[in-house]
């Protein structure tokens, strides 16, 4: 019998978390890369507190977009297309695959920014106003990056030049969850209200949650 | 026994799209100089009949792309393909030349070459994504896996479009406002509204002659690659001939 389709997404996502427990990809490699830049950041721009205050929050947000990237690069690099043709081959939905290892990489982006929002508190001293709001923001990022990220794996796939040519696909289409996610922070910052910000990061997560489903076969046929 | 057909034997290259190209950019230019010049930026206003036809058929060229792409992924043709993909390098083409034009007209204006008005940077950010869909296209000889992949990028990139139009109205900026395409009167004297509409036309024409150049060479090039995949080469010790007797020695 088939398992139903969220079963299969989330075997697809345990695949994916039990391949970065074994490798330690995400944890030992882009999560310190993305400390290194925050630590360079003030070594270029200068040191002063008040600079820094002023510019942590965007840093935090750029370096998330940009280093955020390689954790869905990670699973094109690891997916050859023996393996690919395996698992088609078993049947599985697609899309359960595009939505497992979208969750997967959504799980391992929140740590990912909790990690390095962290440290961009403690290196930048940025005002955390409307902290309450802060989570909804993080987790919204989260999953708008991780799908565009998924889609844009799927959509590059094994093809040559596939890990460098995934970031430069999603750098520019992450612009719109840029200027809501630093948007937000500058609403909070000045006490405004935040919700149309919060409702199109919601609109960019179900735009792409649908392209990503409807995509996902399409892609699998062409290998 | 038949002979292998070069990809120049199945070209159907005329010159008219040359000449078109040609005549139109003599138009364009005349045009631009006929036209009186603006009462504030004087000489500097004749940029306008360039940056803003350029800009307008970046615009087309990425809808085509789109609406092909949209064609393929429904009809899997590659006549589709080849449309998407030409229309997108006429539209970076076209995206490039806006910004370089653009680029210069600020100097001279804002005195900076580049400023952080939405506008310019969602418009440089456009580039890149139309330059992201070309890179996709070469990661790949599989024409069909090539086709599938770039349509749904193509399809994808075409949000950009409107973030690029509306940025002046959405943002504030120095980027001027719309002063035809918007619901309000145009604020601009009859004598430059028809220089820029001959210019829009003239790179219309372009925009179609390029467009028949670089599907014929989509054409030549997929053929390329077929045969370059057919061509197998010579079989491993094709080079070792069976001993004869009577040689030539």
């Amino acid at each position: 019998m088939t398992p139903g389709f969220i079963a299969q997404a989330l075997a697809f996502t345990r695949r994916d978390l039990l391949r970065e427990r074994r490798s330690g990809e995400v944890v030992w490699v882009t999560l310190p890369f993305g400390a290194v830049a925050l630590l360079l950041i003030p070594i270029a721009i200068g040191t002063d507190t008040p600079t820094l205050r002023r510019v942590g929050v965007g840093m935090f947000w750029v370096v998330v977009m940009l280093f955020g990237v390689l954790i869905a690069v990670r699973r094109t690099s690891a997916d050859s297309v023996a393996q690919r043709d395996m698992v088609a081959l078993t049947g599985a939905d697609p899309a359960a695959s595009f939505k497992g290892a979208a969750v997967a990489n959504f799980m391992l982006l929140v740590l990912f920014e909790v990690v390095l929002g962290v440290l961009t508190v403690v290196l930048y001293d940025v005002d955390l106003a409307g902290w309450l709001w802060i989570p909804l923001i993080l987790v919204l990022v989260a999953a708008g990056l991780s799908l565009l990220g998924t889609l844009a794996a799927g959509i590059v796939s094994t093809g040559r030049s596939a890990a460098a040519l995934v970031p430069l696909i999603v750098a520019p289409m992450s612009v719109p969850l840029l200027i809501a996610a630093t948007q937000s922070f500058e609403g909070l910052r000045l006490g405004e209200s935040i919700l149309t910000w919060i409702l199109m990061l919601i609109v960019i997560v179900l735009v792409l949650s649908i392209a990503g489903v409807l995509t996902a076969r399409p892609l699998q046929e062409t290998g | 026994m038949t002979t292998a057909q070069s990809p120049s034997d199945t070209a159907q290259s005329s010159i008219w799209p040359w000449i078109a190209m040609s005549v139109a950019g003599l138009i364009t230019l005349v045009a631009s100089f006929v036209a009186p010049a603006d009462a504030v930026q004087e000489e500097l206003s004749r940029i306008l009949y360039v940056h803003v036809p350029a800009a307008w058929l970046a615009y087309v060229s990425f809808g085509v792309t789109m609406l092909a792409s949209a064609l393929y992924l429904w009809k899997k043709n590659l006549l589709w393909d080849r449309i998407a993909a030409s229309s997108a390098e006429v539209g970076v083409l076209f995206t490039g030349m806006t910004l370089v034009i653009g680029m210069i007209w600020g100097k001279s204006t804002w005195g900076v070459w580049w400023t952080w008005d939405a506008r310019l940077t969602l418009t440089a950010i456009m580039f890149f994504v139309y330059l992201g869909y070309l890179a996709l296209r070469r990661t790949t000889d599989d024409l069909e896996a090539r086709a599938r992949r770039s349509a749904i990028l193509g399809v994808l990139a075409v949000i950009q479009l409107p973030l690029v139009h509306f940025s002046v109205v959405w943002w504030r900026g120095l980027h001027q406002t719309p002063s035809l395409l918007k619901p309000a009167s145009v604020d601009m004297d009859t004598p430059m509204v028809l220089t820029l509409l001959i210019a829009v036309a003239m790179f219309s024409v372009m925009y179609v002659a390029m467009m028949v150049k670089l599907v014929e060479l989509a054409k030549l090039e997929e053929e390329v690659i077929l045969m370059d995949q057919s061509d197998l080469g010579p079989v491993a010790g094709a080079a070792v001939v069976a001993p004869s007797l009577g040689g030539d020695s």
